[in-house]
């Protein structure tokens, strides 16, 4: 309502956040893990956009890249296996305010978290969600994970993966409402964290699949794609990821793909080497939920107490005789 | 023949003139002719009746009964024959409801449609019956909307624009609420949160509240309460926040300017519907205190949920908070007042409170009927505009307020605009002229309301300030018929005493608004069918300013007399008068609207004048010397722009310190820790969390190449050993080759 305070009074009186605002408990995550990449490319995101941490919510599963929120310092909802997108989703309609980030890995979003994903695809809603692929599942020691390679030993695959693994970007370009999907990788912060700035900013919901090494258990996974450049390939476009001159020294396979082109995008997302890197696909115009099914009145508990009782007391059935005698009503 | 209406011919008779035998006594019905067709409404399909759509969401409060049903007709009645006998039926059944509301009856479009469809089922026998119950019932599913049903009468006004108004409110109160009661939820919570770090919040009693019956044995409390009260607590809120959270929470529960969702019967909250401008104003003054109140709490709440009162600022700034610090925007998030005055006329001290509104910012809309425009004959005066109906054009003078000006025919057709005045952030008014004097009792209130329309005696025009700069952009006077004419031409067909088709163009004048007022009956005078009319010209001939008139000419109007006969009728000269001055009115409004404007007339022809001037004085030129040859085209293209040279964007040089010293490509770390593992001396994390050499000197060698062996993307350059007599250097500077 009224702001009687000049901005510049505000600006002045407030500090600005530094990373260590954003730094939640000490990670316990392997060295070498892939998660640390994802990890501080966010906290850069939420200093150079000055979040308020108190406006930020932080939801994943069960697994190694879920213990993300515990290492953010905002609101986080570690929570159960799969869940971690109808939970976002609740807390984007409740409060629509709040910037939220999902952290799911290949198990948690591929495997058991399935149907809720292709739905919060369809829902469309605003949030930025990082699927953290190391193609194996880490926290269990070594099991195969949807994603895992063909042939791929593991303690649960001994005589190697029987089936083809899921590709995430094409099956989210095959849902309807899809609005934004990229691909990061690890070993490359510098796109990594301009491809999570998009997303960021992208108005709906945001599905980055980020490859990431898994030191412990697959060290060698990535390793080719690593040391040669040549195997990645470069999305670029004016509107989509512009690396800078330094980077396109060494990463010199390059293609000029618009974000618009949604044929296209799925045919890169299907290329499983060269690995495409960058935004394959952004439509800005996709409707959200939040927007199409907003809701103008708060929830306070007593008006959930009473939408409770109201619905509850459907279900009262009146004692036969009015009540006047409980005893002889009961049965 | 009275006196007066011998004045209007200048003093001649008409009778000597028209060589008529008429019994002056004897007086005819007035009717303007140009009417005759629209007698039976309830067989016409037009705005009236309309349905107050009984929906808060604001989206179309009001719709018109022709629409509803083509609407229906559109879903259910396929076109051509094969849609026929639905269409029949249902336009059947909307002739009815029109009838039963013109006969008195209310309710809602439901309602009247089971009525109408009973009537209509009665009359029907056998198969016709079924297959009329058959559609009416199609029909009657594909009714896209229900509401309270009005006909044109003397309340439309009042109750469609109070229809408008409500839901216009509602949506204000709405969003209002909705902030009010968020900001308060988070205002609470900040209380809770506080609260649930309390000692007493954790003492064994209340954990043993909070848990409920279903489970209370299975948990030990006073266990529970020894660790909770061991845990670490946050600081509780300073003392002066939490009594600032209270006082605004405390006046955010407390306000009456409208009930809260759930609790609205034993909430008591203010009124905004008004019947006098001084009540209206009365009552906003006693709120106002209460209004900054409200405001003051809304401001400190918005920062409080932000974390962001800062006492040393806000402090003096809230100390001094009163109804000056209230911005227009503020106010405009009210509800708005409405006030209705009582149809008649406006004593002069409610005038003065009506003008001080309009001119003023607050959110008041004013409604102003008038029943009748041609009172004032007993006085033998023609007083047309006194009472209420000049409040539109007085309040043009405010340049403030958003005006609306229209009989009660064309409301439907104005109906967004009305939404426009009622939903702008300050004063509005609303003049309307009802039809419904009561004093032609066969005449219906729509017919009267747009016969003036059409006669220019009350024409339609909005003003809106808020829609530009200028007039050109705030008025309009679009609604009317043919608005870029002085009045509105119809053609007349009827048929002569040798039963011969006479077709004729009328202009529909003031004087023929007039005609549908038996009160003026005596103003016209029946030319006899068998005189000679030679000397008369219609009306708006007659008072044509611009059309030449012999001396001789009498006006006269086409009327209709009882059994449906057409007959020329001479006017009084008041009358004509009157229609004068009524053109007169009308012109201005039409310059106002820009149309045949006289400034844009004027300087149209002086800058024509000048540009006729000009070429006259080149022509004279041209004529004086021999033509000279237009300038060649230079020919010399211009230079062409020297093409710049494209700037090569220059290359960022990473930076790659040759020689001996270790250095690590920063943007390329992915911050896995390897290396801060090894030694965090010697590597840290910049402001991005990217690894950097802080001190080449806080490890040893063998540390160094180790990291730049474990570096996931092997960005570290471990350089030349900086300690000469560290052991086995000689194989660690081979380890190093590979990262050189």
């Amino acid at each position: 309502m009224t702001d009687p305070i000049p901005q510049c009074v505000f600006r002045a009186e407030d500090e600005r956040y530094t990373l260590a605002d954003y730094q939640g408990e000490e990670p316990r995550w392997c060295t070498g893990c892939g998660d640390n990449a994802i990890l501080a490319a966010v906290q850069r995101l939420c200093r150079d956009e000055q979040l308020p941490p108190e406006r930020t919510v932080f939801v994943s599963g069960i697994g190694c890249s879920s213990r993300f929120p515990h290492y953010m310092n905002g609101y986080g909802f570690h929570g159960i296996h799969g869940r971690s997108l109808p939970v976002a989703e609740g807390i984007k309609m409740a409060r629509p305010d709040l910037h939220v980030f999902v952290s799911t890995g290949d198990g948690d979003c591929c495997s058991i978290g399935t149907a809720h994903w292709i739905h919060a695809i369809r829902y469309n809603m605003d949030m930025t969600v990082m699927l953290h692929d190391n193609r194996v599942y880490g926290l269990t020691k070594m099991q195969v994970s949807p994603t895992s390679p063909q042939g791929l030993q593991t303690k649960t695959t001994p005589r190697g993966a029987y089936l083809e693994p899921l590709n995430p970007l094409t099956v989210t370009l095959g849902v309807a409402n899809a609005s934004f999907v990229a691909q990061a990788v690890d070993w490359i912060p510098e796109l990594m964290h301009d491809i999570i700035e998009s997303a960021f900013h992208h108005k709906g919901f945001s599905f980055i699949r980020v490859l990431q090494r898994c030191p412990e258990f697959l060290p060698d996974m990535f390793e080719p794609w690593v040391q040669d450049p040549a195997k990645t390939l470069l999305l670029v476009h004016e509107d989509g990821l512009q690396p800078s001159p330094s980077l396109s020294k060494t990463y010199k396979n390059q293609e000029a793909h618009d974000p618009a082109d949604l044929t296209r995008a799925r045919e890169i997302a299907s290329v499983e080497d060269p690995i495409p890197v960058g935004i394959l696909y952004r439509n800005d115009d996709m409707p959200r939920y939040e927007e199409i099914r907003p809701t103008d009145r708060s929830y306070t508990p007593d008006t959930i107490k009473g939408a409770l009782e109201a619905e509850l007391d459907k279900f009262t059935i009146a004692p036969a005789n009015g009540g006047e005698d409980e005893d002889t009503a009961k049965p | 023949m009275s006196a007066e209406i011998l004045e209007l011919a200048g003093g001649k008779s008409p009778d000597a003139k028209l060589g008529g035998d008429r019994d002056g006594a004897a007086k005819i019905t007035p009717r303007p002719a140009l009417l005759a067709g629209y007698w039976n409404l309830t067989e016409l399909r037009y705005d009236y009746p309309l349905v107050l759509v009984a929906d808060d969401t604001g989206v179309s409060p009001v719709r018109s009964l022709t629409a509803v049903i083509d609407g229906v007709l559109r879903e259910i009645a396929p076109r051509g024959a094969e849609g026929e006998a639905a269409r029949k039926h249902v336009l059947g059944i909307e002739r009815e409801i029109r009838g039963l509301l013109s006969a008195d009856a209310g309710g809602t479009l439901s309602e009247l449609w089971g009525r109408a469809k009973n009537t209509l089922l009665a009359r029907a026998e056998g198969a016709a019956a079924d297959v009329l119950k058959e559609n009416l019932d199609r029909a009657r599913s594909a009714l896209a909307y229900d509401g309270e049903m009005v006909d044109c009468g003397a309340e439309t006004a009042d109750t469609l624009i109070e229809h408008i108004w409500k839901a216009v409110q509602a949506d204000k109160i709405r969003r209002l609420r909705g902030k009010i009661e968020i900001l308060a939820l988070r205002l609470s919570d900040i209380l809770k949160a506080d609260a649930m770090q309390s000692a007493e919040a954790r003492d064994a009693e209340s954990l043993e509240r909070s848990v409920g019956t279903s489970f209370r044995d299975s948990f030990d409390f006073e266990a529970m309460s020894r660790l909770l009260i061991e845990a670490p607590a946050g600081d509780p809120l300073p003392e002066e926040r939490r009594r600032r959270i209270g006082d605004a929470l405390s006046v955010l529960d407390s306000q009456k300017f409208f009930a809260p969702w759930d609790g609205g019967e034993d909430t008591e909250t203010y009124t905004f519907l008004f019947d006098s401008c001084a009540a209206a104003a009365e009552a906003f003054q006693a709120r106002v205190a209460e209004m900054v109140a409200l405001v003051k709490a809304i401001s400190i709440a918005e920062l409080e949920v932000e974390n962001g009162y800062r006492e040393s600022k806000h402090d003096p700034l809230f100390s001094g908070f009163d109804e000056n610090a209230l911005s227009p925007e503020d106010i405009a998030s009210f509800p708005s007042y409405l006030v209705r005055l009582s149809a008649g006329r406006c004593e002069p001290a409610e005038k003065a409170h009506l003008i001080e509104l309009l001119s003023s910012d607050l959110p008041v809309k004013i409604l102003a009927r008038s029943d009748d425009l041609l009172e004032g004959l007993s006085g033998k005066r023609f007083s047309f505009g006194a009472g209420m109906s000049d409040l539109a054009s007085l309040a043009l003078g405010q340049n403030n307020a958003y005006v609306l000006q229209s009989t009660a025919s064309h409301l439907y057709q104005l109906r967004d605009r009305i939404v426009d005045g009622l939903t702008c952030p300050g004063p509005a008014l609303f003049s309307v002229f009802s039809g419904s004097a009561g004093s032609n009792p066969d005449l219906p209130p729509y017919l009267v309301a747009a016969a003036a329309m059409e006669a220019r005696a009350f024409p339609a025009f909005t003003y809106d300030p808020a829609a530009g700069a200028d007039w050109a952009a705030r008025f309009e006077v679009t609604g009317n018929p043919q608005a870029e004419a002085d009045w509105p031409t119809h053609r007349l067909s009827y048929a002569d005493q040798d039963l011969q088709t006479i077709a004729q163009d009328f202009a529909f004048t003031f004087v023929d608004f007039v005609a549908c007022d038996p009160r003026y009956a005596q103003c016209f005078e029946p030319v006899p069918a068998d005189g000679s009319d030679a000397a008369l010209v219609p009306v708006s001939e007659f008072i044509d300013p611009e059309a030449e008139q012999a001396a001789e000419a009498v006006p006269y109007v086409m009327l209709l007399e009882d059994g449906g006969l057409v007959r020329k009728a001479v006017v009084d000269g008041r009358l004509i008068r009157a229609a004068r001055r009524c053109r007169e009115r009308w012109r201005s409004l039409q310059e106002l609207g820009g149309i045949d404007n006289s400034h844009a007339r004027n300087l149209l022809a002086s800058a024509r004048q000048a540009w006729e001037d000009e070429k006259e004085r080149e022509l004279a030129v041209l004529k004086g010397r021999p033509v000279e040859e237009p300038e060649a085209p230079t020919a010399e293209p211009a230079p062409a722009e020297a093409e710049a040279p494209i700037e090569e964007a220059p290359e960022e040089v990473l930076e790659e310190p040759a020689g001996d010293d270790p250095y690590i490509e920063t943007p390329r770390c992915t911050t896995c820790d390897e290396c801060t593992e090894i030694n965090n001396a010697m590597f840290a994390y910049d402001d991005n969390r990217q690894a950097y050499i802080a001190n080449p000197d806080g490890g040893t060698y063998r540390e160094m190449v180790e990291a730049a062996e474990s570096c996931q993307v092997a960005i570290i350059h471990p350089g030349k050993p900086r300690n000469p007599n560290e052991p086995g250097l000689e194989e660690l500077i081979q380890r190093a080759e590979s990262f050189m």
